[in-house]
């Protein structure tokens, strides 16, 4: 019964991604929604998707939840973690106690920082196309109950999603290379850390909350998330006519 | 399995290595950059004044220099695409790029006997600070390993131009490759609380942040952390040890 309710739920999960591909789509908006997804289908506290730059290095790209704390274990992984490792060998890394001395041994400063976080398990699944691998999907559980076979095989399908997704979206001419494709959700995903920056010291308020109201508004007026934040930060959007996060700003404005 | 090519050439490496953006020797860098790529040719351009002007940093061979003239001329272009969308313009064959796109552009291109031209953007998220132009010759091909060669040259110019290097301000010696990766949220959110706290872009937020962490030997991670949380404060009058005109402005 279970497992009908979710296989009906992943049918609706690929058919949002497709029908969101026709547009002229924002690939960070979609990718924020299929991580919170992965939250929702498979029993994991948190997941995030990862990025290679130019460089080879894994950058954060989207996430379930926004929260700093989150972001920076993504970020830890630039040089090492269960998602370095699926990056460079291509195959996915499952049910990796982050209690045992073997995580503590390969990855001195993730794994003790997973755990202070709350997390007891990580898995990593790569994002592959054909043979290139671009990045990497990242499982936290807080509990220690192991994601079967199944489980792994929907989180393959649902990085492939994801693969699809970043790969699929329209550079300026279409023809060229899926690295631009690559390094485009890249800048994007900066413009946004930028513009958090940005509308918490003018609301004074933290990140995360900052974030919260930028995508409320964002969603409410139907606003692709990079353009949105491009437009705040070149000053052609009034950040004033955003409501400000609840507990916020005793001075909204400068 | 994985056909990642994640490390750059030799050549460009070597490169990068020795490669100084304020080097007297007129084009010279430019010359070098074209020989490390295998490209027909190489143009540097920044973004300069109020307007945000491309202006011509340099330029190997003279194809280049005019290829970026034309650009600047017409309003079209690779370059002003790569800059307005802050992403990597690749078109090593112009012959396939449909008239439309650049109406002007492509017959002048034509004349000048350029083939094909990629664009790389120089800047981090919604920093915009120039383009990097990379000629392509008659083989009409661009391959991964230039194109990830030509990607850490816009990354290391970049840097170059945040250090300063375009208005001869002192840079660290040996600066330019430089902290290409800052690969943690905190230090782009830091940068755009800097840009509203000093009311300045946020290139040149980013640049204080770097300044000050340097200055002080930490982390940029562990500044930027600080600023994030608040324990830190850039807002000061602008003669503070954080200044980096040294309490001129």
């Amino acid at each position: 019964m279970i497992v009908m309710a979710r296989e009906r739920r992943l049918a609706e999960v690929f058919v949002e991604v497709a029908d969101s591909l026709i547009d002229d789509f924002d690939v960070i908006d979609l990718l924020q929604r299929l991580s919170a997804r992965c939250v929702e289908l498979l029993d994991v506290a948190a997941a995030g998707i990862m990025l290679a730059d130019a460089h080879g290095e894994l950058q954060t790209i989207a996430a379930s939840d926004e929260h700093t704390h989150l972001l920076e274990l993504f970020a830890l992984q630039h040089d090492q973690g269960p998602c370095v490792e699926c990056y460079r060998s291509g195959a996915a890394r499952s049910n990796i106690d982050l209690t045992g001395p073997e995580a503590a041994a390969a990855w001195p400063s993730f794994a003790p920082r997973a755990r202070a976080t709350g997390y007891l398990t990580t898995h990593a699944v790569p994002l592959r196309l054909r043979h290139r691998v671009v990045g990497a999907l990242n499982l936290f559980q807080t509990g220690p109950v192991p994601l079967g076979d199944d489980d792994i095989a929907l989180a393959q399908a649902l990085a492939d999603v994801a693969t699809i997704t970043i790969l699929q979206q329209r550079t300026l001419e279409q023809a060229y290379v899926d690295k631009s494709q690559v390094e485009h959700a890249l800048a994007s995903r900066v413009r946004i850390e930028q513009v958090k920056g940005i509308l918490a010291e003018r609301w004074n308020s933290g990140v995360d909350e900052a974030f919260a109201a930028f995508r409320a508004y964002a969603r409410a007026h139907h606003l692709r998330l990079a353009d949105f934040a491009s437009r705040i930060i070149d000053g052609s959007f009034d950040t004033a006519t955003i409501p400000g996060p609840r507990p916020a700003a005793r001075e909204p404005r400068d | 399995m994985a056909e990642r090519s994640q490390v750059i050439s030799d050549g460009m490496a070597d490169l990068l290595r020795s490669l100084r953006l304020e080097d007297g020797g007129g084009d010279a860098p430019a010359a070098a950059c074209a020989r490390a790529l295998g490209a027909a040719g190489v143009a540097v351009s920044v973004l300069v004044g109020e307007d945000r002007v491309a202006e011509l940093l340099w330029s190997h061979p003279a194809a280049s220099e005019r290829f970026e003239n034309l650009q600047f001329t017409v309003g079209e272009g690779p370059g002003p695409d790569a800059l307005r969308a802050g992403v990597p313009v690749v078109e090593p064959d112009l012959d396939r790029v449909r008239p439309e796109r650049w109406p002007a552009l492509l017959p002048g291109a034509r004349e000048l006997g350029v083939h094909g031209v990629c664009c790389f953007p120089l800047g981090v998220g919604a920093i915009r600070l120039g383009v990097l132009t990379v000629l392509c010759d008659e083989k009409r091909h661009f391959s991964d390993q230039q194109f990830d060669d030509a990607q850490a040259l816009a990354a290391a110019l970049t840097c170059a131009v945040l250090n300063g290097g375009l208005t001869g301000a002192p840079s660290t010696p040996g600066a330019l490759p430089g902290p290409v990766g800052l690969n943690r949220a905190a230090v782009h959110q830091a940068t755009g609380m800097i840009s509203v706290q000093l009311g300045v872009p946020l290139a040149e937020a980013l640049l204080r942040l770097r300044a000050h962490a340097y200055g002080s030997g930490l982390d940029i991670g562990e500044v930027a952390a600080e600023v994030v949380t608040r324990t830190l404060r850039f807002d000061d009058d602008g003669t503070g040890p954080n200044s980096p005109d040294r309490g001129k402005g």
